[in-house]
């Protein structure tokens, strides 16, 4: 046994060891920053990670479940005629209710906050839940088909709530700077927003930014979750 | 030349595994028991190389295969609700100490011999004088 062998031996050895020690280092400080005191604190924690991890599992499983769907109802009507118009009423409802992604020309709002804060009040210089509310409403009103914040969909069950220092869309956190992006008649859309005393005035006025674009072929995703629902029947 | 190869092999090592990619949460365990075993094995190389009585082959199995069981280990304690890791890490890390323990002493030995031979040596002197 010779020493050049047994260096290089060692020297591999620790290669591997440190690669594992580098990756374990890396995946806990990604998990969690602080470690608690007590078992039972750290024992959450770990339950509160791995339910995140079968979450993200089970979403990607239901994404190409619903992608199977999907391809099975398309054969299933191929030969159809009846059938198809079904298929086509079904596809219309769906890209109503926002479970389709969606493209076409529209616009995209773009809100910051204020880069340099020196009002009085900081307040005034970051973008509220109710400033994307107005510029929310402005589209609708003006004739938007769809509409996506930050990567979430509106559709009629979303809600843009405000909790504490976050803002909430669809229950997902979404934060400065916001792209709202909204399909619709472009110039019914640029002019709603672009005109004198528009919302989008009123956002500026503090030194926020606020701009909007027209864009050609926006492909707006579809909603994340499902659409249920639990104490409405039909009236007959 | 031990002590070099070490060291090229740590830094080569933390520069790929900054690049790796992330292991799953869950397996995060496993892999932390697997590291303490295999540190044991490292420590306890270190020290037969200074007893000389370095063994190749009993080094790399029992590099993998300590890592290797301890992973078992902990796996079959989750599934009957025993913390076994608890008794891995324990034996591992006593095993460590006392493989630091040969490596400090083989040192220290060494310096206080090279001590007292420079003692000596000024003492011929002193005698010459």
């Amino acid at each position: 046994m010779n020493k050049k062998q047994i260096a290089i031996t060692l020297g591999v050895m620790c290669f591997l060891l440190t690669i594992a020690i580098c990756v374990q280092l890396r995946t806990m400080s990604s998990a969690s920053s602080t470690v608690s005191q007590t078992l039972s604190d750290n024992g959450l924690r770990d339950e509160v990670l791995k339910m995140k991890e079968k979450y993200d599992n089970a979403y990607r499983e239901l994404e190409n479940a619903q992608k199977e769907l999907e391809k099975i109802r398309q054969e299933a009507t191929q030969n159809d005629s009846t059938s198809e118009a079904k298929e086509q009423e079904l596809r219309e409802n769906n890209i109503l209710l926002g479970n389709t992604d969606v493209k076409g020309d529209g616009v995209e709002v773009y809100l910051e906050d204020a880069k340099n804060a020196n009002s009085i009040n900081p307040s005034y210089q970051i973008i509220h839940f109710g400033d994307i509310q107005d510029v929310v409403n402005e589209l609708k009103n003006a004739g938007a088909e769809a509409i996506e914040i930050n990567g979430q969909r509106l559709v009629n069950t979303s809600a843009i709530t405000c909790e504490g220092n976050i803002i909430k869309i669809n229950g997902e956190r979404v934060g400065s700077p916001f792209h709202i992006r909204a399909i619709g008649s472009q110039s019914l859309l640029y002019g709603a927003l672009t005109r004198a005393g528009s919302c989008l005035d009123i956002i500026r006025e503090y030194g926020n930014t606020a701009e909007v674009t027209r864009v050609d072929d926006i492909t707006i995703q579809k909603y994340a979750g499902s659409i249920t629902y639990k104490y409405m029947k039909e009236d007959k | 030349m031990i002590f070099i190869a070490i060291i090229l092999g740590c830094i080569v090592g933390a520069l790929i595994g900054v690049n790796m990619p992330m292991i799953s949460y869950s397996y995060s365990g496993y892999l932390a028991i697997a590291i303490i075993a295999a540190l044991d094995s490292v420590f306890g190389g270190i020290a037969s190389t200074l007893k000389k009585n370095f063994d190749l082959k009993i080094f790399v199995s029992g590099f993998f295969g300590n890592a290797i069981l301890s992973i078992l280990l902990t796996y079959l304690g989750q599934k009957l609700n025993v913390d076994i890791y608890l008794a891995a890490i324990v034996v591992f890390v006593g095993r460590m100490f006392n493989n630091l323990a040969i490596i400090r002493r083989y040192y220290l030995d060494k310096w206080t011999e090279k001590r007292q031979k420079n003692k000596k040596v000024e003492a011929k002197e002193m005698t010459k004088k």
